[in-house]
């Protein structure tokens, strides 16, 4: 995929051509410090002999993760977020991805007025669907607050991401493919199991990881519908405002290096699996 | 599309195409969890708290059906709370502003001079950080903006101040740096993909053709790659239009934006008014989302890297 270098690309057209790459390159390497910088904190924190955030850094120490491990409260609300995030990204994903079906195929009549829906609860501000939700389950339903109001208001904002993605892929998707396996004798489903889907899997994939991330961060909607069976985001919200916990840092590296974990195995299965129908197709037919 | 000539192969019949409303009822059948989902768990909650909006509290803060407009009235008849939403507007402009500035500038280079597969790379690195968690990434902010913190030792170590400064947190510049850091790989991947798709030889002919470098960019580059700057402007201002979290952890009393406000409005139990408040802002998010309804690119801002 290297990208051949045009000869008019490397044909020197400004004096400050040069400068201009210079001083770019400076821009990106300070984009990167900037972005980071949180990061290497909140990892350093975490070994940080101190039990309030600052500098000098002293230590190592391992004691924040010996409390974090001994928490009970801490581990509660990680199992309720990673239970919550399983739920909301497969019902997100299933609900999702058969409303895209309809939204691109199903000859709706208003399909921009359509898209704007799905655009809305992604951008009307957390805080309001959130008090919103609060409001019609206390009021309307005189509902308990609990993990499944947790679930109900994160499907709000997962379902339209799926939704969208999916319904892009399957926008640019080619239907001569499926009229070919029509004619070639498949049965409807048949051709969407074993044509389309594999086809828009990465979308489907794309959509149900958003999820699942979107789902163990969200704090905002969360904050208003949870009960008493706090979740990751929330319980390290309480701690955060009443009262300074470096264990807060050690889980938040814990939980770092973990998502790096599942996405560098999902990149890698993805690209393991992409490559190989690219290798049967080069293959002579026999 | 609808001028199209129709070949063969399209008009082929593919299944057995059934008309009729019991057909189309089932065609439609998959969306229907999507909708009541929608509808019942966003537009009725909504929908809810516009009634409320309308309505007023008596003695005991009970919610009672007199229907008025004078929460509305009240709002904008505040100046201190029309300054906060006037603040949260600037606040928002300058942050998509900067963003804009920058983003451009780190997807030109990676587009320009890095080889795709680097400059794929770079935009990962770009969004890593994005998988810890939002809350201790700010309160990390907090940290590192402090009255203590790494900011002002290294200011102070370096002899560019005397004393620690507090005027980096708790305040709207902190809110402001962290809005910025939040919301700039957005803008990121948004105008990287219309970056990457742009013909930077158009650049060469144009100097060729005797325009200086930057007015190449201004005339040739920028209009073509104006989709996406609008595009990465709304996913940047509208959702910091409603920011919470972050001026509620690092703005301090004097930096707190509208949706600060609103939440105050609910605590103290004057639903009416905050409901109205919250009306405000999703009328102002529906107009804007319908105006700029071509450019609501959702799967190039969430679905790339």
């Amino acid at each position: 995929m290297a990208k051949s270098v045009d000869p008019l690309e490397t044909m020197p057209v400004s004096r400050y051509a040069g400068l201009t790459r210079w001083g770019l390159r400076v821009v990106f390497a300070l984009l990167v410090l900037f972005l980071y910088l949180p990061i290497v904190f909140m990892v350093a924190f975490s070994f940080d002999e101190s039990s309030t955030p600052g500098l000098p850094i002293q230590g190592p120490t391992l004691h924040w993760y010996d409390v974090m491990i001994h928490n009970r409260q801490l581990l509660t609300a990680v199992g309720n977020t990673v239970s919550v995030s399983l739920i909301v990204s497969v019902l997100a994903t299933v609900i999702g991805t058969m409303a895209a079906f309809v939204l691109v195929r199903g000859r709706l009549r208003f399909p921009n007025g359509i898209r704007i829906i799905f655009t809305l609860p992604i951008m009307v501000p957390g805080v309001l669907i959130g008090i919103a939700l609060l409001v019609f389950f206390s009021r309307a339903f005189h509902a308990n607050l609990s993990l499944m109001t947790v679930i109900a208001g994160q499907l709000v904002v997962t379902v339209p991401f799926v939704v969208l993605i999916v319904a892009s892929r399957l926008q640019s998707f080619d239907r001569k493919l499926e009229w070919a396996a029509a004619d070639l004798g498949a049965s409807p489903r048949r051709t969407l199991r074993h044509v389309v889907l594999p086809l828009i899997a990465p979308a489907i994939l794309a959509g149900a990881l958003i999820c699942i991330t979107l789902s163990i961060d969200e704090f905002v909607i969360t904050w208003f519908t949870v009960g008493n069976q706090p979740t990751l985001p929330t319980y390290i919200y309480t701690k955060v405002k009443f009262g300074v916990t470096p264990e807060v840092n050690a889980v938040g590296t814990v939980m770092l290096f973990a998502t790096l974990l599942i996405f560098g195995i999902a990149g890698l299965a993805l690209g393991r699996s992409r490559r190989s129908p690219a290798r049967r197709r080069a293959a002579p037919p026999a | 599309m609808t001028a199209e000539v129709v070949t063969g192969v399209e008009a082929a019949p593919v299944a057995v195409v059934s008309r009729g409303r019991s057909a189309r009822l089932r065609e439609l059948a998959p969306f229907i969890p999507a909708a009541l989902l929608l509808g019942i768990l966003f537009f009725l909650p909504l929908g809810v708290m516009f009634i409320f909006s309308l309505w007023t509290t008596n003695a005991n803060l009970d919610i009672v059906p007199v229907w008025n407009l004078d929460n509305y009235a009240q709002f904008f008849n505040s100046s201190a709370y029309v300054r906060t939403l006037g603040k949260t507007v600037i606040m928002g402009a300058a942050v998509t502003a900067i963003c804009l500035v920058i983003a451009v500038a780190v997807a030109y280079f990676l587009a320009r001079y890095i080889s795709r597969r680097w400059a794929r790379l770079a935009l990962l690195v770009i969004i890593v950080p994005f998988w810890s968690s939002y809350l201790l990434r700010v309160y990390s902010w907090q940290a590192i903006l402090g009255e203590k913190g790494a900011l002002n030792q290294l200011l102070v170590g370096l002899g560019l101040i005397a004393e620690p400064s507090r005027l980096f947190v708790y305040n709207d510049i902190g809110t402001f740096i962290v809005l910025t850091y939040v919301y700039m790989p957005f803008a990121i991947l948004v105008l990287y993909a219309s970056l990457e798709r742009f013909d930077y030889t158009q650049l060469t002919a144009a100097q060729d053709l005797g325009a200086s470098p930057s007015r190449a960019f201004r005339y040739i580059l920028l209009p073509q790659i104006r989709p996406g700057l609008i595009t990465a402007a709304i996913f940047v201002f509208i959702p910091i239009l409603g920011e919470f979290l972050t001026p509620s952890m690092v703005g301090g009393a004097s930096g707190l934006l509208i949706a600060n406000l609103i939440q105050t409005f609910f605590k103290n139990a004057l639903v009416p008014q905050g409901a109205a408040l919250g009306f405000l802002i999703v009328a102002f998010v529906t107009v804007l989302l319908v105006v700029f309804r071509k450019y609501l690119r959702v799967e190039d801002v969430y679905a790339r890297g």
